[in-house]
């Protein structure tokens, strides 16, 4: 509909689905992190929890099929991509893991509100925050 | 890299900061409202005063870093979708602002029933549910949408 002559759409839905996985990352890593020092407050290991699962893996979903529809549109084999690309395949690839993982144990500290299952959250989710900049900054950067 | 690149990728860092900050504070305060004790909803309304340097660093980046790639770039001064972001980028501001006040009405609300028995009221649930102070959290993320379709429909160039 909006501007056929350049892939509006595609990039559309990769950078908003990957600027609001960021923003559900981020949540976690913040009620992850005050909970090693409140334990107490169950609360924080339900936001923690459906953070992810309802705005970090949908957000997931829609940043994985803009880049694959904006991959095949402009013309992307897999041979000889730019650097950049590979950085993002990677981070989305190695992503999904941590996300699930993450989640997963994000139940477990919500169903058992064990302190350690927090810190493994915390621990994680700093990674993926971490291994997420990388993939904006590389993207964004064009590195390579 | 050209100073084109890292103007870019600087504004667009500045971007996740921005829309990253904004989406984690809806989350506290979506989650907040569904809390079951004040005590909890006063907690992660209190949580959303982390997320505001992060939003701070993107408002402040995206517009810094926006100016100057707009001269870098040679567009013209009467670009209308350099004009109409900024414009979205003041009112962005102006609604997180007035929302943000409406969440620190319901936190002031929800720390003093927390001290007074932890027993939610009928005016935490009425404030924390309030149609026109929600209203505008939720406008200042329908026009940071509204930038982001700007920025990469780029109508007219």
């Amino acid at each position: 509909m909006i501007a056929f002559s350049r892939p509006f759409w595609p990039l559309f839905l990769h950078v908003l689905g990957a600027m609001t996985l960021v923003g559900a990352v981020l949540a976690v890593v913040i009620v992850s992190y005050v909970a090693w020092r409140r334990s107490d407050l169950a609360i924080l290991a339900r936001t923690a929890f459906w953070a992810l699962v309802l705005v970090g893996i949908p957000s997931y979903v829609v940043m994985r099929v803009g880049a694959q529809w904006i991959y095949s549109k402009e013309g992307y084999s897999g041979n000889g991509d730019p650097t950049w690309i590979g950085i993002g395949l990677g981070a989305a690839d190695f992503g999904l893991l941590l996300l699930i993982v993450t989640t997963a144990l994000a139940f477990w500290w919500k169903r058992s509100a064990k302190p350690l299952a927090g810190r493994i959250v915390a621990g994680l989710s700093t990674v993926y925050l971490v291994l997420l900049a990388v993939a904006w900054l590389a993207m964004s950067g064009k590195w390579g | 890299m050209s100073t084109l690149q890292w103007l870019v990728m600087l504004h667009i860092t500045a971007a996740f900061f921005l829309v990253g900050g904004s989406v984690a504070a809806g989350i506290l305060n979506a989650l907040s409202i569904r809390a079951e004790r004040p005590s909890e909803t006063a907690y992660l309304l209190r949580l959303i005063r982390v997320t505001l340097p992060v939003i701070g660093v993107g408002a402040a980046g995206t517009l810094i870093f926006g100016i100057w790639l707009w001269h870098e770039q040679r567009y013209g001064i009467g670009t209308f979708w350099i004009w109409a972001s900024l414009v979205l980028w003041i009112a962005t501001n102006a609604l997180g602002a007035i929302g943000g006040k409406h969440q620190e009405r319901a936190r002031k609300l929800a720390e003093q029933l927390a001290a007074a028995g932890d027993a939610s009221s009928a005016e935490l649930r009425a404030l924390l549910r309030d149609r026109q102070g929600n209203a505008m959290s939720w406008l200042a993320g329908a026009t940071t949408l509204g930038i982001l379709v700007l920025m990469i429909w780029k109508p007219g160039s």
